[in-house]
């Protein structure tokens, strides 16, 4: 026999009294808190249906295929293309380079190989294409800052100018104003390879980078003079060689820093031009406190550990080199 | 009981006061985080007499004990007390059923319900059933009887029951308010839980809680309640006799209980009078001090007789050793200990709030509500998940098609 055979049914609980009560027996307080937990009820009610419908619309279109998905911004051509950049590159280049077919959707759209065209371009360091829906693509670069230029005439082509960023990229430099470029000093002593038809970095352009960022913040009257940078011997020497529009030959030396350089440099030029009226020809840096130089109308220069005064003199004759012996004078 | 916060209301719609109490319990700890109190109205010896008023009070003491907390309650434990309740104990005992002799969880539940299946009066319904300890073959067991070996298994149960409508007129006071009752307790057991400890319950205590409308009385054995039992007198009716003794109104009566009232007469001089007001107003009198005390003596004495004839033969002082433990607001009368260790012929103390307990909270009217947040909440942690008598839907259908 079972339990519920033997025994007789339990008396009634006071759990069977019915707890509900009518809204007229409540008072204001529990009025409110029954239309409080009502609203509470209907609320978390209607949140699980938003929830449940929302499941079952994402189920359906899963099912008809995820590529239906994005139908409906397929189906809207692109309207705007927007340009976050800082640099010089403008929306026309943008268009230009993207080049979209005219009714191009943003789901039509490969991102990547839209990127990469981008890059094509050396001035773009990197660029991010979004997509922002219903129709504007947004396209976010970051772009190279050139410090140098030259003058590059590859195969059959006429020469033609173009730009050199700090690691070397060389670009053709887009939306540049013609007086900035014209301030940056020309590249001597570099042969250009090509590889794919994209012109291969210049080699030890961030030491020349480094010494034209110093001259230009620490020296900015001399740099404003400087025309040509010759990469000639840094690789074979260390040096490079600047040719400004009153020094034909200045040679920096990569192995000591080109701050004690670049101040020898200008108080020699401070000196030579009050105690000489010859202008300097040849500077030399690179070899330490001992700054040779030479001067105009005056033939080949002699090492002398003399002071700047005696040696920033002029000879008569016969020509001889001079040499200035700067740790004396400057204390660098 | 889940493991989340909540928010539990202990509520006692008494005949003077209605005390609410809102405790945080987290599922391992409990703290008294609000507290709120009004005069009651509507109210007669635990009974409601007119809902509206009764519902205006007890939902202004939740309010405010809301507003204390800074909580909304989410359920609450209801205090039961009245004329109305009765108790009774039934027993049962059935033969083992396994073959070596091994009490299984089928033997328990068997022996449980027969003793709890003894029908009430119409009109009436289960308050509590408190189980007593177990005996296999007449030998007790204070916990359950599981794999123990025996041919014979007993229990008793000592069930509380009162009137349907009584127990729905205080649960819809409370579903007015938008609440749900999670559990009625008797008023005794809460206030008993609250002033005796574990070790007194189990040698033997009666705790006896005086409020102004009742006297809620339980008796202890072997650690749990024994009998139970309400009186419907109680400190309104001290303010009663002296009010018609000394032709004084209740507001006046009160106040001589409250200031001379005394359980044993302790004045010798019968000449000796005090003022009523004591400020030599007009209107102020002078009354007997004696008179006084022999009043409220009288009543009182009268009323732990009362509560002693009530007991019976179940109270001894032998099974009783840890005494009479006193509380609730009537408690408060000069020399009460006194008069119940003379009736009862034990020793009697007043039951004291235990120290866990907040300076502001400690009061003999309050400990019936503080006991009904822990009283409560170990009654609902001891209790099996709820199953519904009768079974399910699915019972229900499968009902349907066994009578086709």
């Amino acid at each position: 026999m079972s339990p519920s055979e033997t025994t007789a049914p339990l008396a009634r609980s006071w759990r069977d009294i019915p707890q509900q009560v009518k809204p007229r027996a409540m008072s204001n307080e529990g009025r409110r808190r029954l239309v409080f937990s009502a609203l509470k009820t209907a609320g978390a009610l209607a949140l699980l249906g938003a929830l449940g419908w929302g499941g079952v619309a994402v189920a359906q279109i899963l099912r008809e295929g995820p590529k239906k998905v994005p139908g409906q911004a397929e189906a809207a051509p692109i309207k705007d293309i927007v340009l976050v950049t800082d640099g010089a590159l403008d929306r026309n280049w943008i268009v230009r380079t993207l080049a979209l077919p005219k009714n191009a959707t943003l789901m039509g759209l490969e991102l990547y190989q839209l990127r990469s065209r981008l890059l094509v371009s050396g001035q773009v360091r990197t660029a991010s294409l979004t997509r922002n829906f219903p129709a504007t693509l947004t396209v976010n670069l970051s772009e190279r800052l050139p410090v140098a230029r030259l003058m590059a005439q590859m195969g059959g082509e006429s020469p033609h100018p173009l730009l050199v960023a700090r690691d070397g990229v060389v670009f053709d430099g887009v939306g540049y104003d013609s007086a900035a470029t014209d301030a940056l000093p020309w590249l001597d002593g570099v042969k250009l390879a090509r590889q794919v038809g994209v012109i291969l970095p210049v080699a030890g352009m961030e030491t020349v980078a480094d010494l034209l960022a110093k001259a230009r913040l620490e020296a900015e009257h001399l740099y404003r003079t400087w025309q040509v940078v010759s990469l000639a011997r840094l690789e074979s020497d260390g040096e490079i060689e600047v040719k400004t529009q009153d020094v034909t030959r200045i040679v920096f030396g990569t192995r000591e820093d080109f701050f004690p350089q670049l101040a020898r440099l200008d108080l020699l030029l401070d000196t030579a031009r009050a105690q000489s009226a010859a202008p300097l020809r040849e500077v030399n840096l690179a070899i330490g406190a001992h700054v040779p130089v030479a001067f105009d109308g005056l033939t080949a220069m002699a090492p002398a550990a003399g002071n700047a005064e005696r040696a920033a003199r002029p000879a008569k004759s016969p020509p001889a080199p001079i040499s200035i012996n700067l740790q004396l004078n400057t204390k660098l | 009981m889940s493991s989340r916060t909540t928010f539990i209301g202990a509520v006692e719609i008494g005949t003077s006061k209605i005390t609410v109490f809102i405790g945080e319990y987290t599922g391992r700890e409990l703290a008294i985080i609000g507290h709120g109190e009004c005069s009651s109205r509507g109210i007669i010896k635990g009974a409601v007499v007119d809902y509206k008023a009764a519902s205006e009070c007890t939902h202004s003491a939740l309010e405010h004990a809301e507003r204390d907390a800074g909580e909304r309650i989410d359920c609450v434990f209801l205090a039961q007390t009245g004329g109305h309740l009765e108790g009774f104990y039934n027993e049962a005992s059935v033969n083992v059923k396994a073959a070596d002799n091994m009490i299984d969880r089928g033997d328990i539940r068997t022996v449980c319900d027969l003793a709890k299946s003894k029908e009430l009066p119409a009109g009436r319904m289960v308050v509590h059933h408190i189980r007593r300890p177990f005996r296999v073959d007449g030998r007790l067991v204070p916990t359950s009887p599981e794999n123990l070996v025996g041919q014979r298994l007993e229990v008793g149960y000592w069930t509380v029951h009162g009137l349907e409508q009584r127990l729905a007129d205080n649960i819809h006071v409370i579903r007015g308010f938008n609440l749900e009752v999670r559990d009625l307790v008797l008023a005794s057991l809460a206030s008993g839980h609250m002033v005796t400890t574990p070790e007194e319950r189990q040698h033997g205590v009666l705790a006896i809680d005086l409020g102004a409308g009742t006297t809620d009385f339980a008796l202890y054995r072997d650690g749990v309640a024994h009998t139970t039992g309400v009186v419907p007198v109680g400190g309104t009716h001290l303010t009663n006799d002296l009010s018609i003794g000394l032709r004084l109104t209740e507001s006046q009566a009160e106040k001589l209980k409250l200031r001379f009232g005394r359980a044993l007469v302790q004045v010798r001089d019968k000449n000796e009078k005090v003022w009523l007001d004591g400020n030599f107003a007009i209107g102020d009198r002078q009354f007997p001090r004696l008179a006084i005390e022999q009043i409220t003596a009288t009543r009182t004495w009268e009323l732990l007789e009362v509560v002693k004839k009530r007991l019976g033969g179940v109270f001894t002082p032998e099974s009783c050793a840890a005494g009479v433990v006193l509380t609730g607001g009537t408690a408060k009368l000069a020399g009460i200990a006194e008069a119940a260790a003379k009736v009862f012929g034990v020793p009697a103390r007043l039951g004291e709030t235990p120290s866990w307990v907040a300076e502001n909270l400690r009061d003999p009217g309050s400990n019936t509500a503080l006991g009904l947040l822990y009283y409560g909440l170990s009654a609902q942690n001891e209790r099996p998940p709820p199953t519904r008598r009768g079974g399910g839907f699915l019972s229900n259908v499968k009902r349907l098609f066994a009578s086709s």
